[in-house]
């Protein structure tokens, strides 16, 4: 798989002096591998020779658990993929199971589908920028911004759903229960709130000298080796391909928002660019956000399917654009209440292949930058 | 051109801003310990000291929000509770239970009949990861979730073992914990007890209307 | 030694070592208070007094922290060197300590004939050569620990500590070359009377290096590589644990004291500040005041600042201070000649032509590093 041009690297060896390579195993506990992640590093000196990735500390079996239970009882063990963003989670997986039933969602629960994923997209995005410049070396000051953000969206999802992260909020056929009273009201000044923390934010961190230099340049990633090694989301999106599934698919009700999808000219597609997309993506949004916020009616929020159920013998696939890429549920059904094969799409994993590529030739510091901006969350890369 | 590090002093600027609103503005900047923002009160006042003291507890009512679901109950309706318990034993929860972590055995009267209650009913705290599945799948609605979320004992086999009788609450402990939804549910029930009961009307209606039929035709019969 | 001798030199020096230890447990508590609002925390609230509820704003925090950590199990790792184990925390503290004896602190219990450190016709010079001792401690504690992280960032520190005593060293003999002595005593008698160096155009430029020089030198953001905790670890203490890494700390802050201090002499006027003349040993309190403000900018700068990397590190060092700071020389050399003219229109060009240079340097030095580094603009697809 190794495309990029590796450095050509021979060590000098001098007379009566035995050189040798370093090796380093960053991880599995290691401030910033986010999660029990493992790197093992060859350093000359400072710069990355070679490097390794391990992963598979935090496998739990997910794929064979579901293929074991019924449909909706793997619904939960959904939100522990990528514990960041359990509604995008749990409605790649309704998608799936809702092709093999061929069940209607109802207009509010499409409305509110797509408010809550907006919501995770920027909980998600404001706290990898956060552990980002965290991994830059900023002592939390961004991260803990950031926290401060999530909270109150959180806070929004807990009193839709009852659970801050772990929400388990989508039910084939629609959302397992209307919000509360008000609860579009507070959503919209959270909403309306958030350009002001975004300008403050990008105050803070765009502009910044020791940012740009630290992040500009490094950790490139070719549009073509973007292209053939799937990446997807924000990271394709850096590396120049205007690639978004919510224009693609146009799942669920995104052909009634308006919305850009920004994108790297060039082929620059380093660290800078994959902060600064995220940081624009955020922007949109909240536009669409806003459009679903005015447009959502009264209504039912669950459509005619069973809790439990057996599914003709057929194959689906749902796809949606997670805050991360592409997440995407395979199922085969057979005709029995557990699904014959259940298969997930990770973006986290994928992503996470051209790791080598881009850190190779860089300093160990830029490794760990590197790792930050793929954003990666480990309970979706070993499942 | 810009000026030499303006980024850094912009970023500099951002952050004195936030030292200084940390004391002035706590609504927007310290969102996680002035609570009054929150869903209108909802929750108690200075939460954030909690526990306030060495053996302090909340309230068996404190709620959250209004969905916050910890740890599942069984419900009753008021009086004895093993007389009036919703649960039937019929195991659909167990099966459908995601981490597994209900046991449950029917409950026998002498003559070896099945008698419709639970006779163990055991949810185990440190497996249960409070999804909530077991309420949506009871057809009875004999189990519903609980806000109480002081669960931690230093016990490690017993402490964690929720057994019935620690399970059963009363329908008007769910009132009082989820107004909203308690009423909800309430409704459902008896909409489709009437429901029920109106098909059985109607069934009896039917019966009599064929019955009288019957009886008008055989007497027609006879007549002939 | 006659006995009046030791207790003057005891006079001079006990006070020294118990207000900047009392110091230095105050500074942890502003630290973490501060970094603690401008992250939107509140920071250490509860430890005030024992068995009360009462948390005095969390003062008592230091406190805890030092029992702490002289309760805690000393841990060697397998396979290190014990002796240097040992021995490194012990040898970061001693220089640290020992340069606080040469700053020029009027104390009121001081009369002209007793013993002051300070004195010392070399100061600047025995200050620069003391502190350059820190870097073979925090080596050998990178080397000792027997750990890759701590190799890494000893080795860093290595790197970066020598980097920065250049520049560090190069603004400072501006003040020299401006007072024509070693002596701190001296330094900061010639800037009485709001006379400060740090109000020359010159002078503001080597006080700007000297500072970010010193945030090098005593390992602050964003310059903490040698202990940069997201790669590695926490560099050269990582295997440090209990007594041996609170020295290293008490070691680190008072390195910051001891160099906030020197800054304070050379260019913001030692003890120099109003009210000196009705009350003279107020000139302690402006000397801690001014310190105090110099470490409330590190704080501030650590709240805010990501890191830099290693190379650029380097760069930075070389390529841009260094540069700088020997064109600031020649600056200030030929600003010390306009002065000797004494003439009010000849002092004004000079302060527009240096105030220009110096400006026009930074600026294109900053150009000629930064490459093709500016933000960037993005396309939208509909």
């Amino acid at each position: 798989m190794s495309t990029a041009a590796a450095p050509n690297y021979e060590l000098i060896q001098q007379d009566g002096l035995e050189t040798n390579l370093l090796e380093v195993s960053m991880g599995p506990h290691h401030p910033s591998t986010h999660g029990v992640f493992r790197m093992d590093v060859k350093l000359d000196g400072e710069t990355v020779v070679d490097l390794r990735p391990v992963f598979g500390y935090l496998h739990r079996n997910h794929e064979k658990l579901a293929e074991n239970m019924s449909y909706l009882s793997s619904m939960p063990f959904t939100d522990r993929l990528d514990y960041f963003n359990s509604m995008t989670n749990n409605w790649a997986y309704a998608l799936a199971a809702e092709k093999l039933i061929e069940v209607e969602v109802p207009e509010r629960a499409e409305y509110l589908r797509v408010i809550m994923a907006e919501l995770t997209r920027l909980v998600n995005h404001v706290t990898l920028i956060g552990f980002f410049i965290n991994d830059l070396g900023a002592l939390g000051t961004p991260l803990l911004y950031a926290f401060r953000e999530r909270e109150k969206i959180l806070d929004l999802f807990e009193q839709a759903s009852g659970a801050r992260m772990m929400c388990n909020y989508f039910r084939f056929g629609g959302l397992r229960n209307d919000v509360p009273e008000g609860w579009l009201k507070r959503a919209g000044e959270v909403v309306d709130r958030f350009p002001y923390f975004l300008d403050e934010y990008e105050q803070l961190l765009c502009e910044n000298e020791i940012i740009l230099s630290r992040t500009q340049g490094v950790g490139n990633l070719p549009r073509e080796l973007a292209i053939s090694a799937g990446v997807t989301g924000p990271m394709l999106r850096a590396s120049g391909v205007a690639y978004d599934l919510r224009k693609v698919d146009q799942y669920g009700i995104y052909d009634r928002f308006k919305f850009r999808v920004p994108y790297t000219e060039g082929d620059t597609g380093d660290c800078y660019d994959r902060f600064m997309i995220r940081v624009l993506e955020m922007r949109e949004s909240i536009g669409i956000l806003k459009q679903a916020l005015a447009g959502i009616s009264e209504g039912e929020i669950m459509g005619n399917a069973p809790r439990v159920f057996k599914p003709k013998p057929a194959e689906s696939y749902g796809r949606i654009e997670g805050p991360k890429g592409e997440l995407g549920f395979y199922l085969i059904a057979d005709g029995t209440p557990k699904p014959y094969r259940y298969r997930v799409r990770p973006p986290s994993l994928i992503n996470l292949t051209v790791l080598r590529d881009m850190c190779l030739g860089g300093k160990i510091a830029d490794a760990v930058i590197i790792l930050g901006s793929i954003d990666i969350v480990l309970g979706e890369v070993d499942r | 051109m810009s000026i030499l590090g303006g980024g850094i002093f912009k970023g500099m600027a951002v952050t004195l801003r936030n030292f200084l609103g940390s004391y002035t503005n706590k609504k927007e900047r310290l969102p996680t310990i002035d609570y009054s923002w929150r869903a209108d009160g909802a929750l108690p006042q200075g939460i954030g000291d909690y526990p306030k003291e060495k053996g302090e507890q909340l309230s068996d009512t404190t709620t959250v929000t209004e969905y916050s679901r910890n740890f599942p109950m069984l419900l009753h309706d008021g009086g004895e509770p093993m007389d009036t318990v919703r649960c039937v034993a019929c195991q659909i929860c167990e099966r459908e239970c995601p981490p597994q972590c209900i046991y449950i055995e029917k409950d026998y009267d002498e003559n070896g009949k099945y008698i419709k209650r639970p006779a163990v009913f055991d949810i185990d705290v440190s497996v249960c990861m409070s999804c909530q599945i077991c309420v949506e799948v009871c057809p009875f609605d004999a189990i519903v979730m609980n806000s109480q979320f002081e669960l931690s004992t230093p016990d490690r086999f017993g402490g964690l073992l929720m057994r019935r009788d620690d399970l059963l609450k009363s329908n008007d402990y769910y009132h009082k914990i989820h107004p909203e939804e308690a009423a909800a549910r309430d409704a459902k029930i008896a909409a489709e007890k009437a429901a029920k009961e109106a098909k059985k009307k109607a069934a009896a209606e039917k019966a009599r209307a064929a019955a009288e039929k019957k009886a008008t035709e055989a007497a027609k019969e006879d007549a002939k | 030694m006659s006995f009046e001798l030791l207790i003057d030199i005891l006079i001079a020096t006990v006070p020294l070592m118990l207000i900047f230890a009392t110091v230095f447990a105050f500074t942890t508590w502003l630290e973490r208070k501060a970094l603690a609002r401008i992250q939107n925390r509140i920071g250490p609230n509860k430890v005030g007094i024992p068995c009360t509820r009462i948390g005095l704003f969390g003062l008592g925090q230091p406190t805890a922290d030092g029992i702490k950590m002289i309760f805690k199990e000393n841990i060697v790792p397998t396979g290190a060197d014990r002796l240097f184990h040992l021995l490194a925390p012990i040898l970061a503290l001693i220089p640290s300590m020992l340069v606080l004896c040469f700053l020029p602190l009027d104390f009121p219990w001081l009369n002209e004939n007793s013993v002051k450190a300070f004195l010392l016709d070399g100061a600047v010079i025995f200050f620069f050569a003391i502190t350059g001792l820190n870097t073979l401690a925090v080596f050998m504690a990178g080397w000792a620990s027997r750990n890759k992280y701590s190799l890494l960032g000893g080795m860093r520190a290595v790197a970066q500590m020598i980097s920065y005593e250049i520049p560090l060293v190069l603004s400072a003999v501006i003040v020299v070359m401006m007072v024509g002595s070693l002596d701190a005593a001296e330094i900061a008698g010639e800037q009485k009377g709001g006379n400060w160096f740090v109000f020359y155009p010159w002078g503001f430029a080597a006080f700007v290096i000297f500072f970010i020089a010193a945030l090098a030198e005593t390992n602050r953001s964003p310059f903490d590589l040698p202990e940069a905790e997201s790669e590695i670890i926490a560099g050269y203490f990582t295997e440090y644990s209990g007594f041996k890494f609170a020295l290293f700390f008490l070691a680190e802050y008072i390195a910051m004291f001891a160099i906030s201090g020197l800054a304070v002499t050379l260019f913001l006027g030692g003890g120099d500040g109003p009210g000196l003349a009705v009350l003279p040993w107020l000139s302690v309190i402006w000397f801690l005041a001014k310190i105090f403000a110099l470490i409330a900018v590190m704080i501030w700068l650590r709240g805010t600042l990501p890191r830099l990397r290693v190379d650029q590190l380097m760069g930075f060092a070389w390529k841009f201070m260094l540069p700088l700071s020997i064109l600031n020389i020649f600056v200030a050399g030929f600003a010390w000649h306009a002065k000797q003219l004494d003439s009010q229109f000849i002092m004004v060009i000079t302060w527009v032509i240096s105030l220009a240079v110096l400006y026009g340097a930074a600026s294109g030095l900053n150009q000629l590093n930064r490459g093709k580094v500016r933000p960037r603009e993005y396309k939208y697809a509909e």
